[in-house]
């Protein structure tokens, strides 16, 4: 200490540096006490575990977040939407909620009413027939709701209309005698029954109408000049039209000045010739069911309405249907759980294949992994096309499996047989590759000195180093089994039409059958949910391909 | 070359090695296949007795004649019929085709000459796509290490990773709805008639499914190359290049872009082999009469000489494409000892 008290002279320092030297006086320091130990102090900082560094250079990649989050958005959809949604009820439909009469209803989104976009309307060209039965139907919702323009070429006009997808009109169905009198007890209830806005609507008497149709013609053979057969034609073609089409109460009077040839039907004007177009009871009343065989009724019924009266929800379906009516959204979200299920499952069979194949091929190397090598080489070259074609119809064909596992259950096992036979590989050379790094280093070695075996080795030194990386490519595995299925469900190789399940791929085929120029939304939904997958999960998985690579610690501080 | 005859042992032995992995996924598709459930085909024009005398005259059936006097034709063991395979295919008896025949798709056709007439379409698209795509993706890789970290190799990056991404359908869809529906400038299939392969209509008809061939490509160029110049760029060669006085220019162009070409020139070899065969999904969006169609053709209608032909065209392109890769390898970067032990 008697140093101190000296000036100290340095070279290169400044007259500060001589300052602060020469300011320590022997004040200033304490004798260490020569009694009791001395320990190290505890450490004041929380120890980091490798994960939870992982965990913290993870959380520092926004991209990272940013697919996680999506991931589990996705994920959350697949889960809820079915339970959320009327349609996703299963003990109701326990095949799967379908409506054919609502097939190809545009997307719907009570938000965006009016706006024209996703408010379930369609713009189609329509012809004058149509704008007169849209016009003039007698349904509690109008299908028509505007009319951008029209085109006369020559003399057929036609309409560019924007139409209501969800105003079907209105249905003739056929009801039991229990069923038909709750209905009427709903609708006295409700204090609609028969008025305007009924569920149920009269029944239209086309038979009469036909019949004096066809007087007229033939009275006015000669001046339309048409044959009395082709008279019989027109009628038995009006016949099966109105059969059909339950919406046809504006056809019911043929205008006698106008359209003689065309059979454009005119419009009913008045309550006297509405009441003409409708059959009626003796009294004059209007007939709004009548008996057909077997005990049972029919009734003709506005749908939309009778479809909320029968369900207890409204017809509105936010990503449409498709063409058996099938909800788009709850089908969508079903079909992202097989999918995620599917590329999971396998990724995590192929993590182990892979991983205990790579680990053994890499450790032993040599012969052992000469040969190993031959074999994942053979593997990775058949395509799996190939492989899954021959298990798809070699299980097909064979009663025994579709016995036991039923058509689905066949599928998807000729699907993980094809997916796992050479989607291992990949994992398996990343694990030699890693292993063929880790086992030549001193650790290792100093652990075989100390006598520790093979299996110690292999799970307890060499795997915890390596584990980050096989992860990082188990997860990235995912995303392409998924696109993977996705292509063959939409080629037809896999497909699910004859089981209960469906995938993303199944409705991308949907849509693909749809057509793309008028049903574009039916492929929109699917497409849209794949790539959401495919991004999100690839940014989750390079977020952790750097979260798991230690030499990255601090490099960003 | 310093070491030209060990370079050549080196790929002949590959060669073999090649050969062999072939032979043996050869056998097992072949028994494979020889398991399916196989039906005689039927429809107009398609006889029971030109079948049976063909799969007798290729050995894979052999006659017999029933206790009722009824002829009948049952299956030879797989291991013949493989037998049988082979001696056809070096010495085919007269009127007998080497490959076997398609029976669905097109009655008692060659399935070689089958893959000849669908090869042209898919190989135009595929140089089409190639074209348009490799500088492409190079360039904007080449762009993108030279302004790494700036805003312009970020956005890029986004762009980028969504390209690689998005599902290569995704795209076609998003292309036909737009350019052929909607904006209705471009038609939305291939043209279908055979006709003249470079006329403006074939060509319009082939720009929609060469785009949506070329996303894909240009993003995976675009990344590789941008990750081999940066990596090139910060290595010590160049500062010394920089230290003996050339400038940032001369530098880039002299010495890093030629070492980052190192291991993309292999990228653009596999490329060149992988044009032979082609994308399923595409040729199907677009109805392209290509091999990838023939292949899903031959999958839906149970041809099995055709899928097994067309899957062994497109297992040895797999096979050849990575061996020309890996001996490019060697050729292109000297540092790089082929066959080295160690």
């Amino acid at each position: 200490m008697a140093e101190l008290e000296n000036k100290i002279v340095l070279e290169d320092a400044s007259q500060e540096d001589y300052e602060r030297v020469n300011s320590l006086t022997k004040d200033k320091f304490d004798f260490v006490p020569h009694e009791g130990n001395i320990h190290d102090q505890a450490f004041e900082t929380k120890p980091v575990s490798y994960l939870h560094d992982c965990f913290n250079r993870f959380c520092k990649s926004k991209s990272a977040i940013v697919g996680a989050v999506i991931i589990v958005l996705v994920v959350l959809y697949a889960i809820i939407a079915p339970f959320a949604c009327p349609t996703g009820d299963t003990s109701k439909y326990p095949d799967g909620f379908r409506d054919s009469y609502f097939s190809y209803a545009t997307p719907y989104n009570a938000m965006f009413k009016g706006t024209g976009f996703w408010d379930g309307t369609d713009t189609l060209t329509i012809n004058e027939a149509k704008y007169y039965e849209y016009t003039h139907s007698d349904s509690n919702h109008d299908r028509l709701v505007k009319i951008n323009g029209t085109r006369k070429i020559g003399s057929v006009i036609n309409y560019d209309a924007v139409i209501d997808t969800y105003a079907i009109g209105n249905k003739i169905i056929t009801l039991s005698k229990e069923d038909l009198d709750i209905l009427i007890q709903h609708e006295k209830d409700a204090g609609v029954y028969q008025t305007a806005t009924s569920i149920m609507k009269p029944i239209v008497d086309y038979e009469s109408y036909l019949t004096e149709y066809r007087s007229y013609l033939e009275e006015n053979q000669s001046s339309i000049g048409i044959t009395p057969a082709i008279i019989d034609g027109i009628i038995s073609q009006m016949r099966t039209d109105y059969q059909n089409n339950a919406d046809i109460s504006y056809a019911l009077k043929a205008d006698k000045d106008r359209n003689k040839d065309k059979l454009v039907p005119n419009i009913p004007t008045g309550e006297d010739e509405a009441k003409r177009i409708y059959k009626t009871y003796e009294d004059g009343s209007l007939v709004y069911y009548q008996e057909i065989d077997g005990g049972q009724y029919q009734v003709r019924v506005d749908y939309f309405d009778y479809f909320t009266y029968l369900n207890g929800f409204e017809p509105y379906f936010i990503f449409g249907t498709n063409a058996s009516g099938q909800d788009i959204f709850v089908r969508l979200a079903l079909g992202a759980r097989f999918s995620l299920i599917l590329g999971v499952g396998i990724s995590i069979i192929n993590f182990i294949i892979g991983l205990i194949w790579g680990a053994i091929s890499g450790y032993y190397g040599g012969t052992t992994d000469l040969i190993m090598e031959r074999i994942t080489d053979i593997i990775s070259n058949i395509p799996s096309l190939v492989v899954l074609t021959i298990c798809s119809i070699q299980f097909t064909s064979n009663p025994q499996f579709t016995n036991t596992l039923g058509s689905s259950g066949t599928l998807i096992l000729a699907l993980l047989i094809a997916f796992v036979y050479s989607g291992w590989v990949g994992v398996a050379s990343t694990t030699r590759m890693q292993f063929y790094r880790f086992k030549g280093q001193e650790y290792v070695l100093a652990s075989r000195t100390l006598g520790a075996k093979d299996r110690r080795l292999i799970f307890k030194h060499i795997l915890p180093n390596a584990i980050g990386t096989l992860i990082t490519s188990s997860v990235l595995m995912i995303p392409s089994i998924i696109f993977s299925e996705s292509s063959l469900s939409y080629l037809g190789i896999i497909n699910f039409s004859t089981s209960s399940i469906s995938s993303i791929g199944t409705l991308l085929n949907e849509g693909q059958a749809a057509g793309l120029q008028n049903y574009p939304y039916v492929i929109l939904f699917p497409s849209l949910v794949i790539t959401l997958l495919m991004i999100s999960f690839n940014l989750f998985g390079n977020g952790l391909r750097d979260a798991f690579n230690t030499s990255l610690k601090g490099s960003e501080d | 070359m310093r070491d030209a005859k060990q370079m050549l042992k080196y790929i002949l032995q590959r060669l073999l090695l090649m050969i062999f992995t072939f032979l043996v996924i050869f056998i097992i598709c072949f028994i494979l296949i020889r398991l399916l459930p196989f039906d005689q085909a039927t429809g107009p024009g398609k006889d029971p007795a030109t079948f049976y005398r063909m799969q007798v005259a290729m050995g894979r059936m052999y006659e017999v004649v029933n206790a009722d006097g009824v002829k009948e034709y049952l299956k030879t063991p797989i291991l013949v019929q493989l037998w049988n395979f082979f001696k056809n295919l070096f010495a085919p008896p007269e009127g007998v085709s080497r490959w076997g025949y398609s029976w669905q798709i097109e009655w008692m056709m060659d399935p070689m000459q089958l893959l000849g007439r669908q090869l042209p379409p898919t190989v135009l698209i595929n140089i089409y796509s190639m074209v348009i795509a490799t500088p492409i993706g190079i360039a904007l890789g080449i762009f993108m290490a030279l302004k790494k970290n700036k805003w312009e190799d970020n956005v890029l990056s986004v762009v980028i990773m969504l390209l690689i991404s998005v599902p290569s359908f995704v795209y076609a869809f998003l292309l036909q709805y737009f350019f052929a529906f909607k904006w209705d400038l471009l038609p939305d299939i291939r043209a279908t008639f055979e006709g003249n392969w470079f006329s403006g209509e074939m060509i319009a008809s082939m720009v929609l499914p060469v785009l949506a061939m070329s996303f894909g490509t240009i993003a995976g160029f675009a990344r590789y190359t941008r990750a081999e110049l940066t990596e090139v760029l910060t290595s010590d060669f160049m500062l010394l290049a920089r230290t003996k006085g050339l400038s940032r220019a001369q530098a880039t162009v002299r010495h890093a872009f030629r070492n980052s070409l190192v291991p993309i020139f292999p990228m653009i070899l596999g490329q060149i082999i992988s044009v032979l065969s082609g994308s399923v999904v595409i040729e199907q969006i677009f109805a392209v009469n290509g091999v990838g169609s023939l292949f899903l053709q031959s999958i839906q209608r149970r041809d099995y000489d055709v899928f097994q032909f067309v899957g062994m065209f497109y297992v040895l392109i797999g096979l050849v494409g990575s061996l020309v890769v890996d001996i490019s390898y060697g050729i292109v970067d000297p540092r790089i000892r082929m066959g080295g032990k160690k």
